[in-house]
């Protein structure tokens, strides 16, 4: 029996433009702290060793200090750690396994798989990984591993590969993506006992069997991942396969593909939807807005929305399907006259004409009634 | 508002003064110094201003000086839809009441009642157009601000036909252009802070851009250290495998170069071979060349011999046709010289003949001018002697015409004489014969006495009657006038006249015809050289047969002559061809003799020569053979060829053994394999530092933390182009808003400045004339008046002028919002530079103003509101 933990994908370094203030921060740290938790259940759950299937580091061009708080996680870590160099962190040149910091840093626990020699960790179990040796392969090198390997007798075979199985991608003749026949060929073949891939970010098992499974990424990278921040602790013994998913991850990426927004009551559930959000510190938030409503409304909805948005790591509004449209309730409440009134109806003939100035003009009258409000 | 009543008690000096102001209209309050009225009027203003605990310096001064009293203030007005009372007292027992009656009766009292107050005011009209309206005493009348004072902004507004203009919207028009100014500056230029966010903006996408490109160059050395490493191994491969090719090809050269030096060898011994051949060659070539040359000598001798001896006969067979031909010259010569002389005489005789010809001819032409001229010489004798002209024979004629007239008269009357011939006979009548044939009957008429006679044998006489007579005469008349003539021309009658006209004629054609005798034989020569001619040729002409040869004899004729002087020119021109032909003939043997001789002379010089060579080469040859005989230079010749062609055969085995090695191919794989081991090791030593170079790069950019930079720059590009767009949309927003308001605003401007203008110039021409012409900013100022075109800057008018125009200024104002509720035009004393006529005008203009609106006057000086029109009159004392 054997029972190890499986995960991928950690992304170390990796940085997200939208978030606002301190967020990048936290993120950043919550990758770091991942690699704890990692180790502390790999302690908790009785693995005897952690397996990195690629992408520890978000690029080969991480800063220093990235590596060496790396390096600062993996020591925390208490089981052997084996990392397979995937394609953003390739063993090439400039590979990061290179960097002096790494190099001179790295714990006694921790190896890099260079090749595709198996390696054997214990009497009865060997790994076989395909590391990533460019950017651009022309081959995935899990293929290269599993030709050349014979069928698996008397040990316990894991093989690391990382790149995008076939079923998941439509650009399936990507030189990196990895046939999911083959995976299971290797598997009936007796040549792998279980494949652990990393790569894609969602915890996803491949195939019918439980021998074949991505781990997902410890701490969500984006939107669009559904099952990510998990540890998969994967037990081997004989014909059984025990997999067992622990949620890691800290952080939310939330999107909203389409908010109704045409009414004060719609303004309001969208308010309370966000009230009730928790962790927003640990929460990014991306909504498209629809709908059609006055410039009041708008101005509600935007006083609400910044007050709201502060507290998220990321909020990203998409307002172009948002439609926003003067109505005379917008200015008979400010009492407008004489030049200012005439001021108003010309905005609004700019704003009817369509054009450039639309845009502008719509801001224009936004402003008329902030100021207006201000010196009534 | 409209005032209704106004007291005061312990104010100032004042101790109680009350006015009722009239309904409408002006209000006139006059007293003198001290009385009190400018407390009147500044104690409304302070009723509103102040709270009635107010230590402000404006209430300290209302209070009675030396006495314990609180100034009070009561006022009574209507304000809007309010009626109202409103008092307050200060400093002693201090107090506020307002007591509102309508439109719903309120009372309030303390800081509420001064704020109700306040709100009322506020309410229903414009605080500041209000105060604006009150000229106090003592005070120059200006202009006063009004600008932006909402309620007059709004009567304008109205008045113009807009909409009543909100009270905020120069407020609001404020805030939009300080809004603005938070993006432009005043001329419209974009702020610092704006040009510095674009700037930023640029910065942050060079900076991304710069990092970007770091990392391409970055992957490009990872790449190309994995190619260089690709290629390193390649080359350390190709190294080995040309080391041994390099080898393996020296191997073969060692070879190679053995064998060209067992080639160069043989050739060595085939050249001294060749040599020593060559050298018997030569001595055999000698041998054999002077045999020849001496067979060779002797033949030529005997040729030459026979040219020279067939060169002689030739030469003897020139010299006799030369002979021939000098005979043949010579008889053509002599035939040509007969011939010439011949020709000579004969050219002579010729020229002889011809000038005895032209001796007769010239001769004859001059016999013939010389008769010609006797003729014409003799023609004019007889000219000179007969008289009878034509003129003269048509006298005689006409002469002759009457005496036949006369006659025939005379014989119609005169008797006939009849005559008839019985033989042929002959008679006289009056003398003259008459011829009478036999049978011939002939008439002759008697005019007066007819004597007939046969001479000899009768005469009878026959007389005519006398009737006759007369006719007779006539006849004897005419005749003799006929003789007459006759006589006078000498000549006897009319037939001789005719016959002297005739000769007269005939000489005139004599002379005529000497001109053409003369032009026809001088020709063109004159008579005398004709006469030269004829000279010359009878001196030259006789002279030439007695010099001239006997024979052959001259030939008479001048036509044979020439023939046979053509003759002879034939037989000369014959002769002369056949001299040339001679001639020629003669030079061309000439030439054909003199080649024979040279040749000749030529062969007999060379073949004595020969003969000297051929002498001289037998005795060399001898001396040749006496040293070595023929026999010993053949066997050296035959030794010397059989060791060429051993050394041949040597050089030709070898060569083939060097030409099957192919050395030049050898050579070739040799160097080609050198030269590649050279490239390769070059190349490698290259890409080694090319390697370390680029791992060296790697090195240092690698562990830059790049990526995080790389992320760290595009945020803050995305941010920066966030809020670039934000600022960018805002200042937009701001532009807009505040270009399209100042547009409104300008245009609301003067739209509302109209109808100030209007009400300013309709008062003011009751004071100045028609017109009058003001220019009012959109500020609300009189700028400029003009008055019959003459346009004058406000400022610079009188004080007088000015001050009219700023008290017509506040009643239009005051008028215009008038139908608002309007505010009261409060005068203190006002119009103090005015002088009488104009007080009287400016009356007028008061009190049209106070038609539509309330005016209250002080004054201490009553007669200068005099022409107010109808008011209510307060007098204060």
């Amino acid at each position: 029996m054997v029972r190890f933990l499986h995960t991928s994908d950690w992304q170390l370094g990796m940085t997200r433009h939208f978030f606002s203030e301190g967020a990048q921060e936290r993120f950043t740290q919550a990758r770091f702290d991942a690699i704890r938790n990692l180790g502390r259940i790999a302690k908790d759950e009785g693995c005897q060793f952690m397996l990195v299937c690629g992408d520890v580091f978000e690029s080969n061009q991480v800063d220093r200090k990235t590596v060496a708080r790396a390096i600062e996680a993996l020591k925390g870590v208490p089981v052997p750690v084996y990392i397979l160099p995937g394609n953003h962190d390739p063993l090439n040149e400039a590979s990061v396994y290179y960097s002096s910091v790494f190099v001179q840093g790295k714990p006694a626990h921790v190896t890099v798989i260079t090749d595709t020699t198996p390696i054997r960790i214990e009497e009865d179990v060997q790994l076989v990984g395909g590391p990533w040796l460019s950017k651009r392969m022309g081959l995935n090198p899990f293929d290269e591993a599993i030709t050349s390997l014979e069928p698996a007798m008397g040990v316990t075979r894991i093989v690391l590969a990382h790149g995008i199985v076939d079923s998941f991608t439509p650009n399936k003749d990507d030189p990196g993506v990895i046939a999911a026949e083959n995976l299971e060929q290797a598997v009936n073949d007796k040549k792998a006992s279980f494949i652990a891939l990393g790569d894609r970010h969602s915890l996803t098992r491949v195939g019918a069997g439980e021998r074949i499974w991505y781990s997902g990424t410890p701490e969500v990278t984006d939107f669009g991942e559904n099952k990510a921040g998990y540890a998969h602790v994967v037990e081997l013994d004989g014909t059984k396969v025990i997999s067992k998913t622990i949620q890691v991850g800290q952080w939310r990426f939330i999107e909203k593909d389409r908010v109704d927004i045409n009414a004060d009551e719609d303004i309001e559930a969208l308010r309370n939807m966000l009230e009730s959000l928790e962790h927003k510190e640990r929460t990014a938030i991306k909504l498209n807005l629809v709908g059609s409503i006055s410039l009041s409304q708008e101005a509600v909805l935007r006083q609400s929305l910044d007050t709201t948005s502060q507290v998220f790591a990321s909020f990203q509004l998409m307002d172009g399907g948002l439609l926003v449209l003067p109505d005379d309730a917008d200015f008979s409440k400010l009492g407008f006259s004489g030049f200012a009134e005439a001021t108003i109806v010309r905005l609004r003939e700019k704003i009817a004409e369509g054009g450039i100035d639309k845009a502008t003009a719509r801001d224009a009258l936004m402003l008329i009634v902030r100021l207006g409000a201000g010196v009534a | 508002m409209r005032y209704i009543s106004l007291r005061i008690a312990n104010y100032r000096g004042v101790s109680e003064a009350k006015i009722e102001f009239g309904g409408s209209g002006i209000t006139l309050v006059r007293g003198p110094n001290e009385a009190g009225k400018t407390s009147l009027g500044e104690a409304i203003r302070l009723l509103f201003d102040y709270h009635d605990n107010s230590k402000h310096r404006d209430v300290i001064a209302i209070k009675p000086v030396h006495r314990d009293v609180g100034p009070e203030i009561e006022l009574e007005a209507e304000s809007g839809s309010y009626r109202f009372t409103y008092l307050k007292r200060f400093f002693k027992k201090p107090e506020t009441r307002l007591i509102i009656v309508r439109p719903k009766p309120e009372n309030y009292i303390g800081r509420q009642a001064h704020e109700r107050a306040e709100a009322i005011l506020r309410e229903t009209l414009d605080v500041d157009l209000w105060k604006a309206l009150s000229i106090r005493q003592g005070t120059e009348i200006n202009q006063p601000i009004l600008a932006g004072q909402t309620w007059l902004s709004a009567a304008l507004d109205r008045a113009a036909g807009g909409h009543s203009a909100d009270a905020h919207a120069e407020d609001l028009f404020e805030a939009v252009r300080m809004e603005y100014l938070r993006y432009f500056t005043e001329s419209g230029a974009e702020k610092r802070e704006v040009i510095e966010h674009r700037k930023a903006l640029t910065d942050c996408h060079s900076e991304v851009q710069r990092i970007e490109q770091v990392i391409r160059d970055l992957e490009h050395d990872v790449d190309q250290a994995a190619g260089l490493k690709r290629e390193l191994s390649r080359l350390r491969r190709s190294e080995l495998d040309i080391v041994v090719e390099v080898e393996k090809r020296s191997t073969r050269l060692r070879e190679i170069a053995e064998l060209d030096q067992h080639l160069s060898d043989a050739k060595l011994k085939l050249e001294a071979a060749t040599a020593s051949e060559k050298a018997a060659r030569a001595e055999q070539d000698n041998r054999e060349r002077l045999i020849n040359e001496i067979v060779d000598a002797t033949k030529a001798a005997a040729d030459m011999g026979e040219s020279a001896s067939s060169d002689l006969t030739s030469l003897n067979q020139a010299k006799e046709e030369f002979g021939k031909a000098q005979k043949a010259y010579s008889d053509a010569h002599k035939k040509r010289k007969e011939i010439l002389e011949v020709i000579d005489l004969l050219r002579r005789d010729h020229e002889y003949l011809r000038a005895k010809l032209d001796l007769e001819l010239l001769q004859e032409r001059r016999t013939r001018i010389d008769r010609a001229r006797e003729e014409a010489t003799k023609s004019e004798l007889a000219l000179a002697t007969n008289k009878v002209d034509e003129q003269a024979l048509e006298s005689i004629e006409a002469a002759q015409t009457a005496a036949i007239s006369a006659d025939a008269k005379l014989e119609a009357k005169a008797p006939v004489v009849l005559l008839r011939g019985l033989v042929d006979c002959g008679l006289t009548k009056d003398g003259a014969v008459i011829k009478l044939r036999q049978g011939e009957e002939r008439s002759f008429p008697v005019p007066d006495i007819v004597k007939f006679a046969v001479p000899g044998k009768v005469e009878i006489e026959i007389t005519a009657g006398s009737s006759v007579d007369m006719l007779a005469r006539k006849a004897e008349e005419a005749r003799t006038k006929l003789n007459d003539i006759c006589t006078s021309l000498g000549i006897t009658g009319a037939d001789k006249a005719r016959e002297a006209f005739e000769q007269r004629q005939k000489a005139s054609r004599q002379i005529a015809n000497l001109k053409q005798v003369e032009k026809e034989n001088l020709r063109d020569l004159s008579y005398d050289k004709l006469a030269v001619f004829i000279l010359g040729l009878q001196q030259s002409v006789p002279a030439y047969l007695p010099d001239r040869v006997l024979e052959p004899a001259i030939l008479d004729n001048l036509v044979l002559a020439e023939a046979e002087l053509r003759e002879a020119e034939k037989v000369r021109d014959r002769a002369e061809k056949e001299w040339v032909n001679a001639e020629s003939g003669l030079d061309e043997v000439k030439r054909v003799c003199e080649k024979w001789n040279n040749r000749y002379i030529e062969a007999r010089t060379r073949w004595e020569h020969l003969k000297e060579d051929l002498t001289r080469q037998g005795r060399a040859l001898e001396s040749e053979r006496a040293t070595s005989p023929d026999e010993v230079i053949s066997m050296a010749m035959d030794n010397a060829m059989t060791s060429v062609a051993k050394a041949h055969i040597g050089v030709i085995d070898t060569d083939s053994s060097l030409k099957a090695l192919n050395s030049e191919k050898e050579r070739e794989l040799d160097r080609t394999a050198k030269e590649s081991l050279s490239r390769i090791l070059h190349r490698v030593t290259e890409a080694d530092r090319e390697l370390i170079e680029v791992s060296t790069r790697l090195k240092i950019n690698g562990q830059d933390g790049l990526y995080e930079k790389l992320s760290l720059a595009q945020a803050a590009l995305e941010g920066a182009k966030y809020r670039n767009a934000s600022l960018i949309r805002r200042a937009a927003a701001a532009k807009l808003l505040y270009e399209t308001m100042r547009q409104e605003r300008d245009k609301a401007h003067h739209a509302y400045v109209a109808p100030l203008k209007k009400r300013i110039e309709s008062l003011g021409r009751l004071v100045f004339d028609d017109t009058l012409q003001v220019d009012v900013s959109d500020n609300l100022q009189i700028v400029s008046r003009t008055l019959n075109g003459a346009t004058v800057d406000f400022d610079s008018l009188s004080g007088g002028t000015k001050e009219q125009l700023s008290l017509i200024f506040r009643l239009a104002c005051a008028m215009i919002v008038a139908m608002d509720g309007g505010a009261p035009v409060m005068l203190d004393d006002a119009l103090g530079y005015t002088d009488p006529d104009r007080l009287r005008l400016m009356g007028a203009v008061l009190a049209k103003a106070a038609k539509e609106c309330q005016i209250v006057i002080f004054t201490c000086v009553p007669d200068r509101y005099s022409n107010v029109g109808v008011a209510k009159e307060i007098v204060m004392r």
